[in-house]
């Protein structure tokens, strides 16, 4: 049975095979069906293969003690559902989107790569397997954010984003370095065995926990690599809501859950985990503030609400990081696509500052954008106010790490993602049309999914409930992530701490909705929105002090290394009197040459044996 | 005499024939290349997987205690595979005149002699006699410099086989073995100073062909001066069998030797890999690019190898072998490139990807297999013999793996230049002979890369008798 699992990753990669070679003579939308029915059928498959228990199924020495070994269990099938779920809707919403571009099949085929990718980075039970889906969604990220490749933006996102991923992804392969030269083994179940026996708690655990940490703080985009995420919204908007919303970016957290017996071992790794957290969702947040391409505002806040997820790993609350990832997952997917349909409605514009007033001409996308807004900026009841509360609640009182610091800094937090979700909305959907196309609602491929999500945005949040209310998430997740003793505070205090989120969410929203209706923003926030338009100059920092040297350095060694030839001073000697020996003869007399050098090698031969 | 010996001198005699009477044409050498391809996948077929198969020995000069001696393990099996796959693909693809693809048959002989002798006086004879066709390939269709690129190759590795001439003398008369015979000399390992000094006469002209820091110098000239089809480029990379000469020959002859300059060869390794990886960011056209690439990945494989462990060497092995596949297919797609726009330059001609999808997208294989994407022939190789490097030492490890994000810097800008941006020409797609091209070489890194078992397995065995020469656990 095992072998159903790989078929869960082998579907989407037939499809990319086929659509790859084939996908050109296909007419729209046959490559749009086939690649959606094929992450179908691996959702139905995982589905049925979660229910049945889970499933295991592995290549023994795949690399000489390293298995080629993949595990569906509670965690990893939370993420196959996530990936395979969301995922199908996404590809039927790029049905719509993609229409009559050129390279309709091509997406298909990209898309299809991405998720049997992301499957193997879930599924897998050894690193080194999680390793291939790791960088395998880098390439699909890399080919779908540069897309549109004739354009030299895109081009250069896209290549941005690929290396800022590697400088994490070094991390990540030391980290195993480390680990096999610790452990032995690269088995993720084997690893945790031995942690969780507490047979072995060996020296160089911190350090292996951090260097796997520095792969996620690549892939979530978290500080200090979060540079190439706002860039990756270059590509297809479809793209922006998969990858670097819903799934992929979601992978390092999964990392440190997966690796979860590992990191509750080490605290002081643990604690930087929720620093850099933090300081991410504090960047995030200012900077969606000043942005004015639709897409880059909820990029920023993905960055910030990945933050939150670090937070909320760093306290050891790994099940909590995962109900963000999950509700993250629908709101998030949800306000991209609906941020797709305002661009479909308005021919390809993203600034909005040429938007407004999108209430009107888009009778449904406002209400998917309505409830994305909300949920983002944790309106009660939502999902993503509960995931959010959670994520308070474990930075008061989850482990050693939790503190006050944590705690009113994130519900800071939480108050300017609500204004800055208006902010989106209300420049956005309220007011007067400020552009000059014909807005037009999307087809019905484009807003179905965007119904389920909705949906999803809504209620996902009630498996996850505080007490006295059941908790479907925590237990479900249980047996896979490790567990934290803790002094669980009263109900009184638990629900005072859920009234204050409410609270404050709910002012923050009010004051959003009321600020940016303003005609003239004051000038200190006019300030403010101009350094955080320009991200607070992170990338120009980067450029003159990192990037630009280091490139200077390669033409210098290049160069040099040309030189270097000059170096071998006596060798030149020595080649310039043989060339200036050897000019008189004629190009063809070169073999004669050669044929000396063989007979005088077998001459001095001779010579040393005989002598 | 058995199917070994004949695949072994089968290119070169259809060499010689090509090259005498170039009439015979390209299907000629078609047949010789593929053939003798299909018989080295044959022998791997029936190959036992353990031990030393197809062997010959016969005294050479008995008295002097040289004998022809050739037979295959599983290295030397791994490594005719990729070595007759990548010539094969080569005379296939490249738009080379027909005598040049003549000295490139001979040439496969030499390669295949090296990784096949179990001599060490033989070895030297095929070491040497590549030599001659590599330079004749370089002086007779080279570049306009490549009298300059000629004179520094020759220079570079003659130079480098003196001291290893003298090295393989002296293993065998100071360490006391009867003949150069693989096991002979194994039987008595070098001690003591003596050791040092073999270690270090090999080391020269291994370091040539490896290559290592600064003893690269020759290697970029050689391939900016050969020929546009890349298939001069293609054997030239065949011939960086340093990795394997220092794992069959120096390190398990000379182990003392080795031990008390491992940290500096390490450490020469690590920089070799960091510094050809950066100095490929600087290179402004494919063949320079490619060619510190190369280098930068051989400094992977030597860091794996010099660790000294089981893991480095697998993965030190399974590098070279990949990377004849891979470099070698890129130099043969370089060649393609430069037949459609006429220029090696990375810049000038944009936006290719447009009317050449297919040959985009097999570039774009080559060059994720090149930075050691998971999934392709790269990866398998650097990943193992990171393993073992970390056992040596985590920060020359971490110093050498800087390349990896190098790597993905200098190839990735490259394909950009080439393939995307505005188009400013179109060229043809790729055509049905070179869609054939395509297929032998994604297959090849495909398998490579997804199921390496199939010849990690196969390595393991010898990478744990290597290490245990170097009181390394298995």
């Amino acid at each position: 049975m095992g072998w159903l699992l790989l078929l869960t990753i082998l579907l989407p990669l037939l499809g990319f095979v086929l659509l790859g070679l084939f996908g050109k003579r296909m007419k729209e939308p046959l490559p749009g069906v086939i690649a959606s029915g094929l992450v179908l059928a691996s959702l139905v498959l995982g589905a049925v293969l979660l229910a049945g228990g889970g499933a295991q199924w592995a290549i023994p020495d795949w690399l000489p003690g390293i298995a080629f070994s993949l595990n569906l269990d509670h965690l990893s099938g939370l993420m196959l559902l996530i990936v395979t779920g969301v995922g199908f809707l996404i590809h039927v919403y790029a049905i719509g989107y993609m229409h009559a571009d050129a390279g309709f099949s091509r997406f298909f085929a990209y898309l299809n790569l991405f998720i049997a990718m992301m499957l193997t980075l879930v599924l897998a039970d050894n690193y080194v397997v999680m390793f291939i889906g790791w960088e395998g969604v880098g390439l699909a990220s890399y080919l779908l954010i540069g897309f549109w490749y004739q354009d030299r933006v895109n081009a250069d996102s896209a290549r941005k984003a690929f290396i800022v991923n590697r400088i994490g992804d070094l991390g990540f392969l030391l980290g195993m370095g480390l680990l096999w030269a610790m452990f032995g083994t690269l088995g993720i179940s084997e690893i945790n065995a031995k942690l969780e026996e507490n047979l072995f708690i060996p020296a160089g655990l911190g350090l292996a926990a951090f260097l796997l940490f520095a792969g996620a703080v690549g892939k979530s985009a978290q500080v200090p690599l979060m540079v190439w995420l706002p860039d990756a919204m270059a590509g297809p908007t479809p793209v922006s809501a998969l990858i670097h919303a819903a799934t992929m970016v979601t992978a390092g957290v999964y990392l440190l859950a997966r690796s979860s017996f590992l990191y509750i071992n080490v605290p002081e790794v643990s604690l930087w985990i929720a620093i850099l957290g933090l300081l991410t969702a504090i960047y995030g947040a200012l900077s969606a503030f000043g942005q004015q391409d639709i897409k880059r505002i909820v990029a920023y806040s993905t960055l910030s609400q990945l933050g939150f997820m670090f937070v909320a790993a760093g306290m050891g609350a790994y099940w909590i990081a995962l109900f963000h990832v999950l509700t993250h997952a629908f709101f998030k997917a949800l306000l991209f696509m609906a941020s797709g349909s305002v661009i479909h409605a308005l021919g390809g514009e993203q600034d909005i500052r040429k938007m407004g007033g999108m209430w009107r001409y888009l009778p449904q996308t406002r209400w998917h954008a309505l409830v994305g807004a909300l949920a983002l900026g944790g309106f009660p009841l939502l999902s993503g106010f509960w995931s959010k509360d959670a994520i308070l609640y474990s930075t008061l009182f989850y482990s050693v790490n939790s503190s006050v610091v944590f705690y009113v800094l994130l519900l800071a937090t939480a108050f300017l993602t609500a204004m800055y979700s208006m902010r989106w909305f209300v420049t956005v959907f309220l007011g007067q049309y400020r552009g000059h196309e014909h807005p037009h609602e999307s087809p019905k491929v484009m807003l179905f999914p965007n119904h389920l999500l909705a949906l999803g945005a809504v209620f996902i949040g009630f498996i996850g409930l505080p007490e006295p209310f059941p908790n479907l998430l925590e237990g479900f997740l249980a047996p896979n992530l490790a567990h934290l003793e803790y002094e669980k505070p009263s109900l009184t205090l638990e629900w005072t701490l859920v009234l204050i989120s409410a609270l404050v969410a709910l002012a923050g929203l009010y004051l959003g909705y009321r600020f940016f209706q303003q005609k003239v923003m004051p000038t200190w926030y006019a300030r403010f929105a101009q350094a955080s338009e320009h991200s607070f100059y992170v990338d120009q920092v980067y450029n003159t002090f990192l990037v630009n040297p280091l490139k200077s350095l390669g033409s210098l060694l290049f160069d040099g290394d040309k030189g270097l030839l000059g170096g071998f001073g006596w060798l030149g000697t020595l080649t310039a009197g043989i060339g200036s020996l050897l000019a008189r003869l004629e190009t063809g007399y070169i073999r004669f040459y050669a044929a000396g050098l063989l007979i005088g090698a077998v001459l001095l031969l001779i010579w040393g044996v005989t002598r | 005499m058995n199917l070994a010996d004949i695949t072994l001198f089968l290119p070169l005699l259809a060499g010689i024939a090509l090259v005498v009477w170039p009439g015979l044409g390209r299907a000629f050498a078609l047949v010789a290349s593929g053939g003798v391809f299909v018989l080295a996948l044959a022998m791997f077929l029936l190959h036992p997987k353990e031990g030393i198969a197809y062997l010959t020995q016969a005294p050479l000069l008995g008295p002097a205690g040289i004998y022809y001696a050739v037979g295959l393990d599983n290295a030397g099996m791994f490594l005719w595979l990729a070595v007759t796959l990548t010539v094969f693909l080569g005379v296939w693809m490249a738009p080379a005149p027909l005598r040049m693809v003549g000295y490139a048959l001979m040439m496969e002989t030499g390669l295949l002699g090296i990784f096949a002798s179990l001599d060490l006086v033989l070895f030297y004879v095929f070491f040497e006699f590549t030599l001659i066709p590599a330079l004749l390939m370089l002086g007779l269709y080279g570049g306009r410099e490549r009298m300059q690129a000629l004179y520094t190759f020759a220079l570079f590795t003659l130079v480098g086989s003196l001291p290893m001439l003298a090295a393989i003398l002296a293993a065998r008369f100071l360490g006391g073995a009867e003949s150069f015979l693989i096991g002979d000399l194994q039987n008595h390992p070098l001690k003591g100073v003596a050791a040092s000094w073999v270690f270090l006469g090999f080391f020269f002209a291994l370091a040539v062909k490896t290559p290592l820091f600064p003893l690269h110098a020759w290697l970029p000239g050689f391939h900016q001066q050969n020929h546009p089809s890349g298939l001069a480029d293609a054997m030239g990379t065949l011939y960086k069998v340093g990795i394997f000469a220092f794992f069959r020959w120096a390190m398990p002859i000379a182990p003392e030797g080795f031990q008390g300059l491992q940290p500096l060869l390490l450490t020469l390794a690590a920089f070799t890999a960091i510094y050809a990886a950066w100095a490929a960011w600087g290179a402004k056209d494919w063949k320079n690019l490619l060619a510190y690439g190369g280098i930068s990945h051989m400094g992977l494989a030597a860091i794996g190898l010099f660790s000294g462990t089981a893991e480095g060497a697998v993965g030190a092995l399974f590098l070279l072998g990949a990377s004849f596949i891979y470099t070698g297919g890129m130099f043969l797609f370089v060649g393609l490139l430069f037949e459609r726009t006429g220029t090696m330059e990375i810049g000038p001609v944009r936006g290719l990807a447009k009317s050449a999808p297919a040959l985009a997208a097999l570039g774009m294989i080559l060059v994720m297999s090149m930075i050691g994407l998971p999934g392709l022939a790269g990866f398998p190789g650097e990943f193992m013999a990171l393993l073992g490097a970390y056992k040596a030492s985590p920060w020359l490890t971490f110093i050498a793996f800087l390349s990896i994000i190098a790597a993905a810097a200098y190839a990735l800008t490259a394909y950009q230049k080439v393939f995307h941006e505005s188009e400013n020409r179109a060229v043809p797609d790729l055509t049905p002979r070179e869609w054939g091209f395509a297929v032998g070489v994604v297959a090849a890194i495909a398998l490579l890369g997804l199921y390496p078992k199939l010849f990690t397995q196969l390595l393991q065995p010898l990478a744990k008798a290597f290490a245990a020469l170097f009181g390394g656990a298995a």
